[in-house]
């Protein structure tokens, strides 16, 4: 390395014992793995300002002096931004107002794929700013029998190289001391300004000048054995007839797994929500508060925590399947047919993610950069029936279809329960199909991507990759139901006027006179409160507009209440249905099922209304969390708003229509 | 004879020497994926119906459209 005087403008560059990391890199160069060795679990996922791009950053330790704070920007071919995630780290990198500590660029380049990656730490190094080029996947170079002369490249480029392998944390140890060390030079421009006249140009001649540059130093012999090891592969995995068998058989497999496997951790995490209500109910005085935090925070975090083992294996598999390099051919795949409906082959992960839960699958949508196809896929999204729904559908399709009735000799609920999934998969699509036209753009839909060479999983990657999926879910989704479940236990608990107290008054009587020999029933009670408060209300309100579809007013405070989350529904069931069960022998189904109109004497829960519920379970938005993530994600109210009407529309008119034909 | 195509008129396994990009952020984005003038394009794939194609540059494989293929130049080998 030549050692040049600093430059009069440059400012001298000393660390004491603090440094901020600024690491960057192309999508797929090890970036992760690079920010996951080197903090562990001490990392923070939080948003950069005013857009919703994920921010990574976290602290680790340069030597026993000296503490890094590590800010990792999203993965970029260029400094010619092209999505929101790009132009984010454009941006970071582009803004001399951090002064406060010093800071080094580490740019992290795929050194299997020298050419290319090299064209973004040759724009990086024009920024002037301190910068480290990391060699990554020295490996895969081992592999392909090529050499590199680490030397030479850091001579051509004129700052520290690091060779490494960023996957065992190999050459980490040898980063931090290039850190530590790090001494200021004047750095050369790569490619001066007045050299070339725009972007395109600009980028030409430093290819030019990168070619030569790899030319000397890089001594391959024959053929890459990684590409053709991942041409092996594609043979099969892309091949036009074989390679949507195998990703059919994959969900397939997929679905069996996440719902056969995660029965006993969320059975666990229901009887632990029990046993410690209970327990806080009893524990905690008698009151308001005792209500307040058992029946609604309680009760509404135990329906949200209940899906964390849904949700962790559903993006374990999609981590799986992201990091093998497998989910780009799934996306290549997807895209000449999702293309045609307005949508990206990006658009598969939300899609495949909204079958867990919208809301991580809403913020997956980010890695569309057209931003038409964005708001499509998350428009969409929430209609793919996702793991709330499936408490609702369990209770509803056993109610009204006997167990042993079979269809071509297969069992007739699990039939109903895949169409249903299969009706909100083809509502998405045909909701983005008309979508397509009403909604203008005038940028260009692409679909450049990279299709990533095949690589075993990084069991570590993935893993905190799934603690922090699930960390924001519990955090953004967490907020909204306890602020729904303390409104609605308001709702449910307080009525207009004394119509509450005089229920109370009339049990108190009842149960002081001794000449009534009937027992007083402590849901009787509930279930006569529910219907004198401000919901049962509600419910009473709304009645007549859901009547054509089959609906009481029971179903009416349902539909409302479970609007903080699906599963709701069968919880306020549960209460609305206890009346004049003393011993509490029958199941909410029993009990549902012999319900009987007070007016014409009739069964409430027929065959039609039972599918007219179902039908409108499986189109309504009934999701505060949702909402609230589209708003972020959309910045506005606009799409929510239209979203939740348009929803609501679509569920009343298709229950109406089910309804009309079944009963 | 040199036969110069448009990159979406070749066939699977196809090899071409790339010539230019007509439409300007198109070129920006391939360039700098490794997509660059003068490189050699193979044709690994293409979908049915014709859409996305793969192709792969030096060891690197990109998926695109074949409207994106349309306005890419090239020079079959």
């Amino acid at each position: 390395m030549e050692a040049e005087t600093l430059s009069e403008t440059q400012q001298p560059f000393k660390i004491e014992d603090k440094v901020r990391i600024v690491l960057v890199g192309n999508p797929n160069s090890g970036k992760s793995s690079l920010f996951n060795s080197l903090t562990g679990l001490n990392q923070r996922v939080g948003n950069f300002p005013g857009v919703t791009v994920e921010k990574r950053s976290g602290n680790f330790k340069v030597n026993s002096q000296i503490k890094a704070e590590i800010i990792d920007l999203p993965g970029t071919y260029s400094l010619s931004p092209r999505s929101e995630d790009e132009q984010v780290t454009f941006d970071y990198l582009n803004d001399n107002n951090r002064t406060d500590i010093p800071e080094i660029i580490v740019v992290i380049a795929d050194a299997s794929n020298l050419k290319r990656n090299l064209l973004l730490a040759s724009q990086l190094i024009d920024l002037e700013k301190p910068t480290i080029l990391a060699l990554n996947m020295m490996d895969i170079v081992q592999r392909n029998k090529q050499e590199i002369n680490v030397e030479g490249i850091q001579k051509a480029f004129g700052i520290p190289v690091v060779p490494m392998n960023a996957r065992i944390g190999k050459g980490v140890d040898q980063l931090k001391e290039t850190i530590a060390n790090y001494k200021h030079q004047k750095i050369k421009k790569f490619v001066e300004d007045h050299q070339s006249k725009d972007a395109l140009d600009n980028t030409l001649v430093r290819y030019r000048k990168i070619k030569e540059i790899v030319q000397a130093n890089l001594k391959s012999s024959g053929e890459s054995v990684t590409a053709q090891m991942t041409r092996k592969f594609d043979k099969v995995l892309t091949h036009p007839f074989w390679g949507y068998v195998i990703f059919l058989g994959i969900l397939f497999l997929m679905f069996q797994a996440i719902f056969s496997w995660s029965t006993w951790p969320m059975d666990w995490i229901e009887n632990g929500f029990l046993v410690f209500g209970n327990w806080l109910g009893d524990t905690l005085p008698q009151g308001v508060l005792n209500d307040l935090l058992v029946e609604g925070v309680l009760a509404g975090l135990g329906g949200i925590i209940i899906f964390i083992p849904q949700i962790a294996l559903l993006f374990t598999f999609i981590a799986i399947l992201e990091d093998t390099g497998y989910l780009a051919r799934v996306s290549y795949l997807m895209d000449g047919l999702l293309k045609r409906f307005g949508l990206n082959g990006r658009s598969v992960i939300p899609l495949l993610g909204g079958a867990a839960c919208a809301v991580p699958a809403i913020m997956s949508a980010r890695t569309i950069s057209n931003k038409k196809e964005r708001l499509l896929t998350i428009f969409v999204t929430p209609l793919i029936s996702c793991s709330a729904r499936i408490p609702v559908y369990t209770l509803l399709i056993a109610l009204v279809i006997p167990a042993e009735k079979q269809f071509l000799s297969f069992n007739l609920q699990g039939i109903v329960m895949m169409a249903l999934y299969l009706l909100g998969f083809l509502a998405a699509i045909g909701t983005s199909m008309v979508m397509k036209y009403l909604v203008k753009s005038t940028e260009r839909s692409h679909f450049i991507m990279e299709l990533p060479i095949y690589r075993p999983p990084r069991w570590k990657n993935i893993g905190i990759t799934i603690l922090n999926k699930v960390k924001v879910f519990l955090f953004e989704a967490g907020k909204i139901i306890i602020a729904v479940s303390i409104v609605l236990w308001v709702l449910s608990s307080y009525g207009p006027g004394d119509k509450m107290a005089q229920v109370e008054q009339k049990y108190e009587q009842i149960k002081n006179d001794p000449t009534q020999e009937l027992t007083v029933n402590q849901d009787q009670i509930n279930s006569e409160k529910l219907e004198a408060s401000y919901a049962g209300h509600i419910g009473k309100f709304i009645e007549p507009a859901i009547k054509p579809l089959g609906f009481d007013w029971k179903i009416g405070i349902s539909i409302i209440t479970s609007f903080a989350a699906r599963e709701v529904f069968v919880g306020t069931m549960a209460t609305l249905y206890s009346v004049g069960d003393e011993e509490n022998t029958a199941s909410i189904k029993e009990k549902m099922a012999n319900a009987v109109n007070p007016n014409t004497g009739e069964k409430v829960y027929t065959k039609a209304t039972g599918y007219s519920l179902l039908i409108f379970y499986a189109f309504a938005l009934q999701c505060m969390a949702t909402v609230a993530i589209v708003v972020k994600e959309t910045n506005g109210w606009k799409w929510p708003i239209l979203q939740l009407l348009y929803m609501g529309a679509l569920a009343y008119f298709s229950s109406l229509l089910v309804y009309q034909i079944f009963a | 004879m040199a036969d110069i195509n448009k990159l979406a008129d070749c066939k699977e396994g196809d090899e071409a020497t790339l010539i230019g990009v007509d439409d300007e952020q198109l070129s920006v984005q391939l360039f700098c994926m490794g997509c660059v003038p003068g490189e050699t394009l193979l044709i690994e794939r293409i979908a049915p119906f014709g859409d996305p194609i793969i192709i792969s540059v030096e060891d690197s494989f990109i998926s695109l459209r074949k409207e994106d293929a349309m306005q890419m130049t090239v020079k079959k080998k």
